[in-house]
């Protein structure tokens, strides 16, 4: 069994606990051996290296050590923005030498490991689209979806910069849509899959944020979808929590479930409630449940 | 028959394909809007401006658009292919050919239409022109010798100073889909290219203008200028920079600072985001008790997490011990913004100046401090 680093970031720690449940309640099945981090702190999800750079970068490369002090050679993560700031990092540490050895010196002088360079970091999504996870994802999602029409929504940071993720084509991804597929949902295309939910600046800017946020609703909701599936736990916030500020600023009132991406495969999986833990969202999921006669 | 010296004198044919586009055409005095598709003949080396030329030379004199130089310096030439900005005259068309794709190709975003694919640019222009796109030394009087500089003290500013302004980055700004007013990628770039330049004199003014409503914490990190610059300028990156600079200087009394600080005093404190504080934090006690009936309806879902305990990650005095020693290593601020090809290179060099608190370093006339020292 593939063993990996797990780096749940903050909030499947604290308000999408959902997500981390899911994650491992799903890995044995899909032959992930996930090794804990207890040490690692926030990536700084953006903010810090808005506020001080050269200190995300130090958080950062003290992830990385540590993920590679488990042995492992993949760092996992669960969420776009993590995705984004490790692989920024990481990235930058492995191609400048002077900076490594900068700060190497500095994590060492606080006793934390050395980082060799020796860490991949990729988003659970990208481990299970393609190769043998997609065959073992197959397997896995045994009791299927019944032709439930599932609207990916990729968000930004799993996407652009395309030259430090890479993953695929950044303005016609395809893994969400292999993945609704292997779980026997029928995925729904809409432009605004690809773009910004808003997230980032909800709390600063909550009306420019709005304005981002209806278009993957109202898009997907248009085009008949009976859930959204994301892979950023950032995302599902914005698009769980905030559909009652869309209602109150428009009235228009989408009741629009959104699923974690772990969520998703497990319900195709089948996963119980404890692990799955709809109660936590704000947007019920109960018509899904019912489609599915779960 | 064998080939002889003589075959091989004289230009060779130029080898040709049947090129197939859909333009969106586009009147603002009628407002009709019409897809309308093309298929002309061109030369394999041909990019999509030559494309574009030969059917407003063949077949629709009609057709609008803007071109100069053809060779991706003057920024004339941007509009979407398939949805995605580019410059037109960087696009070669024989893999889109090869591929049998037949792509459609309409104006930029984010900026009205006056025909076909040609936008109106005045409002970027006044972005533009926000940002006072000019050096202000900061001294009066003419000094007796010139001020010299070194590459290395340039560098920070350099891949701000390769924009074209074409304005790709700006069609897809997700942010100033939702606020017309953000100053928006190109302007923030061309804020930052003068902030960081070693001759201005004019960064705090600069910072506090740019710090408005529809400034630097108007942007949403959705990375789009980054993946559309066709220069390699990463605005994105520009704007993550004048935050930091902003925030070194000070310059901190906008919620979207206050949120940033918030993620550093919780690295610091209890390693992960101290989420349930993150509201008052950013957006102070008044506002937040205005929000508490949405807070109720996401507490009853468990989504604001009771922060005591708190969720503390082991061995985080090694996060406040790393916190406390860079702070004095010279990488504040935009300093600390490690990006592009040559990475830390650029910025370890321009410790000899880089940003304006520097330039008493460097006096008028005198060679300026060799790199590395």
């Amino acid at each position: 069994m593939p063993r990996v680093a797990y780096y749940k970031g903050c909030l499947a720690s604290l308000s999408a606990k959902e997500l981390d449940t899911s994650t491992r309640a799903l890995a044995p099945k899909l032959n992930l051996e996930l090794a804990d981090l207890e040490r690692v702190t926030c990536c700084g999800a953006g903010d810090i290296h808005e506020a001080e750079p050269d200190y995300y970068l130090h958080l950062n490369a003290r992830i990385l050590a540590y993920a590679e002090e488990t042995g492992a050679d993949t760092l996992m993560t669960i969420c776009n923005v993590c995705t984004l700031n490790l692989r920024q990092a990481n990235w930058q540490l492995k191609n400048d030498e002077r900076l490594l050895e900068r700060v190497n010196q500095n994590l060492e002088t606080v006793g934390v490991p050395a980082y060799s360079g020796n860490v991949e970091v990729k988003h659970l999504l990208w481990l299970i689209a393609e190769g043998e996870g997609y065959e073992l994802l197959k397997q896995a999602a045994h009791k299927g979806l019944k032709g439930l029409r599932v609207a990916p929504f990729y968000g930004c940071q799993i996407l652009r910069p395309s030259k430090l993720l890479g993953f695929e084509n950044p303005d016609r991804p395809w893994s969400l849509e292999a993945i609704i597929e292997a779980c026997g949902g029928e995925p729904i295309d809409y432009p605004a899959k690809i773009k910004c939910c808003g997230f980032p600046i909800i709390q600063a800017r909550e009306e420019v944020a709005l304005g981002e946020l209806i278009q993957p609703i109202e898009q997907a909701y248009e085009a008949g979808a009976d859930v959204i599936v994301t892979p950023c736990p950032l995302c599902h916030l914005s698009l769980d929590a905030w559909q009652s500020k869309l209602k109150d600023a428009t009235g228009k009132d989408f009741q629009m479930p959104i699923l974690h991406l772990s969520q998703l495969i497990g319900v195709a999986a089948g996963l119980e409630e404890s692990e799955l833990k709809f109660k936590r969202h704000v947007v019920s999921v109960k018509p899904m449940l019912e489609k599915l006669e779960v | 028959m064998s080939e002889t010296a003589f075959d091989t004198i004289g230009p060779a044919p130029t080898p040709t394909m049947d090129v197939a586009l859909k333009i969106w055409r586009y009147s603002s005095r009628t407002g009709e809007r019409e897809l309308k598709e093309y298929t002309v003949e061109a030369p394999e080396w041909a990019c999509l401006l030559d494309v574009l030329d030969i059917i407003k030379d063949r077949v629709d004199g009609s057709l609008a658009y803007r071109k100069s130089c053809r060779m991706m310096i003057c920024g004339s030439c941007g509009m979407r292919m398939d949805g995605r900005a580019v410059l037109a005259c960087k696009e070669r068309m024989q893999p889109i050919v090869e591929s049998g794709h037949v792509p459609v190709i309409s104006a930029m975003g984010n900026m009205p239409i006056l025909k076909d694919l040609v936008v109106d640019m005045d409002p970027f222009w006044s972005k533009i022109r926000a940002m006072k796109p000019w050096l202000q030394p900061g001294y009066q009087e003419r000094p007796e010798k010139e001020y010299r500089f070194s590459q290395e003290q340039m560098n920070p500013i350099h891949k701000e100073a390769l924009c074209i302004m074409c304005g790709c980055c700006v069609s897809e700004c997700n942010s100033m889909e939702a606020d017309p007013e953000f100053l928006g990628p190109a302007a923030l770039a061309k804020g930052f290219r003068f902030v960081g330049d070693p001759r201005d004199g004019a960064q705090i003014e600069r910072l506090n203008e740019y710090n408005g409503e529809h400034g630097i914490w108007d942007c949403t990190r959705c990375y789009f200028c980054n993946e559309r610059c066709p220069k390699g300028v990463d605005p994105r990156d520009s704007i993550a920079k004048l935050g930091a600079e902003s925030i070194e200087q000070g310059i901190d009394h906008d919620l979207g600072a206050k949120h940033a600080k918030w993620f550093v005093k919780s690295a610091k404190t209890t390693g992960w985001l101290r989420e349930t504080e993150l509201v008052p934090k950013t957006q102070g006690y008044v506002s937040a008790i205005k929000q508490t009936k949405f807070a109720l309806g996401l507490a009853r879902r468990g989504k604001v997490p009771i922060p005591f305990p708190p969720h503390v990650a082991e061995e985080v005095s090694e996060a406040r011990a790393l916190h406390d020693l860079i702070a004095g290593q010279g990488r504040e601020g935009a300093k600390g913004i490690v990006q592009g090809e040559r990475g830390l290179a650029r910025i370890e060099r321009s410790d000899a100046g880089g940003a304006k608190r520097d330039i008493a370093e460097v006096t008028p006339g005198e060679e300026p401090a060799p790199a590395g020292h």
